[in-house]
């Protein structure tokens, strides 16, 4: 469903991305793990076609980037780690516009975001100006807004930050039926335990260049670390000095 | 439902939202804005009006001739010259730094549509002044004219087919420079505002050179066609400025054939260079937004991977603001200068206020333009005798007053402008300056030291040059320094204080934050203080002069120059009294306003 060629992606000089190859099958929830500055967003970015890459093919569910932009954005979702909500607009108004931005019919849409409403608890603040809404609110619209058409792709960056306990749980759950139900999941995030317990298969970038992708099993064996993520992480991303220097 | 249709719904919906908010917070506001637009109207639809009539009942200017139809071409070509401008200025922030840009360039909206949604809104915010503005000298100019009744309907679509032109033009120099030069996009504003400027200034001057031959020592009418030849570039037959001017005369005389001729000349050039840039925004937008986010001239860049082992200049005994200032950019004289020309504020808030003048100074859309208007008016004034042989007399005495009037209406500008959005600039960041180690008072008394320094300097420096240059004598060149003084203090205080109590800190645009409720009520109070001052300080000082002039008073002088110094000393007397007031009544009230601020 998505599918990244040899990609790179310069900024200047400075080499964000570089050679990166993933094939992300239908209802795989695949976790993009590495350190501030190692590429995440801007690999985000090429998915969603915000950004081109410098060399290489980025398609989603077929379709080129490049070629067929909007053909293959209608099939994702992005919620950035900074998400825009259009602060005079209701949340109703706002899960509207989205679902006609999608060109959906007027009965699906009003279904759908009935659904939604229920799905993320919106009813009490559902019709009051996003302007007022807090973090959680804010982000449970987004999700809602994001699943609203019924991506076949969901890229989510950095989605528990600010987040309680109640909401992680439940995005937590949320992101993996979404998995079970076809979607494709492209997470990326810090949260180390959410991805431990999510991820189907999990990749590692630093400094632009891929160091690690599959399950949590292959990645244990790859950094010879039997123990939780957070280890097999940090092993993996450890500076290059260190790994000489403490095997 | 079709892309366009659902963003003019997106529109509507956002503009009935926003009304009804604001009609919930207080209908004072939406009224206050209608009544202070309403004056303003007015105000210039009677003196256009009057314009119009003097010039036609007692100068005998035919309005439908060519005199009046430069004034119209010169019009709408300045209109033009600034929308180019302001359109793309507001284009570019819209269509590549606006947090909508990311979400819907992510979502499956044809690029057009969204540079359609983002061109309409633009133009829509960048015209909006001229709507303020020059319909009342169209509809003065209509009414003088006794223009028929298609003359009202057709001039709003003149004006709608018109701005389509400047407002594409600015639009493809934004994609064009954001794709091409990503890295030197402000450079090359900079290097176009200059050239703008440049060529203004060398027109001026020419006008300048010529105006007292022309004017005095010939025939008036050869004297006036051959300055009339100054304005020829404006009547250029291929500019659309013209073919509106032309248009609506003919509106006038009635010709209607001929004005539906320019009417549909204006749309179709107009709709056909909206075309092309709506056809460009589909090849360069997308392009445009990735070369600028990855290659452009992003600070954050070069600092972020400048390597583990670079660590930031110390502070060795220099000013503490040198360390700070080496991790971007290079410390600049300017700030040292700064630094020392505010000797007498607090150290701590002197640090802010560097960081205050930092923003600024790297922001050349801001002092860009207060540049433009110093470096005319500094023109203007250095060259005022080539105009005026004989400086002594009523010349002397009414232009140096017409001078002090104009460099305060550009203090009122500028603190309006620039100073009152400079606590609402702090934005989300505020609760760091909450949380600092010092008084929120100190903070406000910082930002009015700042602006009244600022102030003080080049209204000060203009009005000497000015007097000097007009050979006024010792005294009312004090007095002009102190009316300057007054109202640079006196305006601060104004924005400074009211800054504070209606702050705006979700807007990141100082323009949008200048033109809200806030900032239009700050403008209208900072008008009322200028009259105010200039009436108490300035005006009995020139009536004097001026009642000493005249013959049939030529035997009462002694009378009048006692009765006048007494106005002269109540009216600085009062006019002090004026401006600590208004320095000392905002900002207490700014001050209660913030330290009652939650963040």
């Amino acid at each position: 469903m998505i599918k990244l060629d040899h990609v790179s992606k310069k900024y200047g000089a400075k080499m964000a991305v570089q050679d990166l190859s993933l094939d992300i099958a239908a209802g795989e929830l695949f976790a993009f793990l590495g350190p501030n500055g190692a590429g995440k967003t801007t690999t985000i970015k090429m998915l969603c076609g915000l950004l081109f890459p410098t060399s290489g093919a980025v398609s989603i569910g077929g379709y080129d980037l490049r070629r067929d932009g909007d053909r293959a954005r209608q099939l994702l979702s992005y919620v950035p780690d900074q998400p825009f909500l259009y602060e005079k607009l209701t949340g109703r108004e706002f899960l509207q516009f989205i679902a006609d931005m999608y060109g959906l019919p007027r009965a699906q849409s009003a279904s759908r975001i009935a659904e939604m409403i229920e799905l993320f608890e919106l009813h009490e603040f559902i019709d009051d100006l996003t302007e007022r809404y807090s973090h959680g609110m804010r982000q449970r619209t987004v999700f809602a807004a994001a699943l609203v058409h019924e991506p076949r792709v969901l890229i989510v960056d950095e989605p528990t930050v600010g987040l309680d306990p109640h909401s992680v749980r439940r995005l937590k759950d949320l992101l993996r039926r979404q998995a079970d139900r076809g979607t494709t999941v492209f997470l990326s995030s810090h949260s180390l335990d959410v991805v431990e317990e999510l991820a189907d298969r999990i990749a590692i970038i630093e400094h632009g260049r891929l160091v690690a992708c599959g399950t949590l099993t292959a990645l244990r064996e790859q950094a010879a670390v039997d123990g939780p993520l957070e280890d097999v992480f940090l092993t993996l991303t450890r500076p290059v000095e260190d790994k000489v220097t403490k095997p | 439902m079709n892309q366009a249709l659902l963003f003019q719904k997106l529109r509507l919906r956002l503009l009935r939202n926003s009304w009804r908010a604001m009609t919930q917070q207080s209908s004072m506001r939406p009224l206050t804005i209608l009544l202070c637009s309403a004056i303003v109207w007015t105000f210039i639809f009677a003196i256009s009006w009057g314009g119009f009539l003097f010039l036609h009942t007692e100068v005998g200017v035919p309005l439908t001739g060519e005199i009046v139809g430069i004034l119209l071409d010169l019009l709408f070509l300045s209109l033009a010259v600034l929308l180019v401008f302001s359109s793309g200025l507001i284009l570019y922030g819209s269509l590549f730094a606006s947090p909508e840009t990311a979400f819907l360039l992510s979502s499956p909206v044809a690029v057009d549509q969204v540079f359609a949604y983002k061109f309409q809104g633009a133009v829509a915010f960048s015209s909006w002044a001229f709507l303020l503005l020059g319909t009342p000298i169209l509809i003065a100019y209509g009414l003088v004219c006794e223009a028929a009744w298609y003359f009202y309907v057709l001039l709003p679509l003149f004006f709608l087919g018109f701005v389509l032109l400047p407002g594409a033009l600015g639009g493809l120099a934004a994609l064009l420079i954001v794709n091409y030069v990503p890295k030197r996009r402000k450079q090359v504003l900079s290097v176009c505002l200059t050239a703008l400027v440049l060529v203004l200034a060398g027109w001026l001057y020419r006008m300048v050179q010529a105006a007292p031959t022309e004017l005095w020592r010939e025939e008036m009418r050869e004297a006036v066609t051959r300055l009339l030849s100054y304005f020829q570039f404006t009547r250029n037959p291929l500019a659309p400025s013209h073919w509106v001017s032309l248009g609506l005369r003919r509106v006038v005389r009635g010709e209607i054939g001929a004005a539906l001729y320019y009417l549909a000349l204006v749309w179709s050039n107009g709709l056909f260079l909206y075309v092309i840039a709506a056809a460009a925004s589909t090849r360069l937008y997308r392009r445009g937004y990735n070369r600028m986010t990855t290659g452009g001239d992003l600070q954050r860049f070069p600092v972020l991977f400048r390597g583990r082992n670079h660590k930031p200049a110390m502070d060795n005994g220099r000013l503490p603001l040198a360390a700070v200032g080496k991790e971007n950019h290079r410390e600049s004289w300017m700030d040292y200068l700064l630094y020392a020309v505010l000797v007498f504020v607090n150290p701590r808030t002197r640090l802010l206020l560097i960081k205050d003048f930092r923003t600024f100074r790297r922001d050349p859309q801001q002092w860009g333009q207060v540049l433009a208007f110093c470096g005319l008016m500094l023109l203007y004034f250095a060259n005022i005798r080539r105009f005026v042989e004989d400086v002594s007399g009523p010349y002397q005495n009414s232009i140096s007053f017409l001078n002090l009037c104009a460099v305060a209406l550009l203090l009122c500008t500028y603190t309006g402008r620039f100073v009152y959005p400079m606590l609402s600039l702090e934005g989300r960041r505020f609760w760091i300056l909450g949380l600092l180690p010092l008084k929120r008072e100190q903070l406000l008394w910082g930002k009015f030291a700042f602006s009244m320094t600022g102030g003080c300097l080049i209204a000060g420096g203009l009005i000497l040059v000015s007097d000097l240059m007009l050979l006024m004598p010792a005294p009312p060149i004090l007095l002009h320094l102190l009316t300057v003084v007054v109202l640079a203090a006196g305006l601060s205080g104004l924005s400074v204080g009211l800054g504070a109590c209606m702050p705006n800190f979700r807007e990141r645009d100082p323009s949008k934050i200048a033109a809200g409720f806030g900032g239009t009520l700050n403008l209208v109070a900072g008008l009322l203080f200028l009259l105010l001052i200039l009436g108490l300080m300035a005006v009995p000082w020139h009536m004097e002069a001026y009642l000493t002039m005249m013959p049939f008073l030529s035997d009462r002088k002694s009378e009048v120059a006692l009765l006048s110094e007494g106005f002269i000393g109540a009216g600085v007397v009062l006019g002090l009294l004026a401006g600590i007031a208004c320095v000392v009544l905002p900002l207490r009230a700014g001050i209660r306003a913030l330290r009652e601020m939650e963040f």
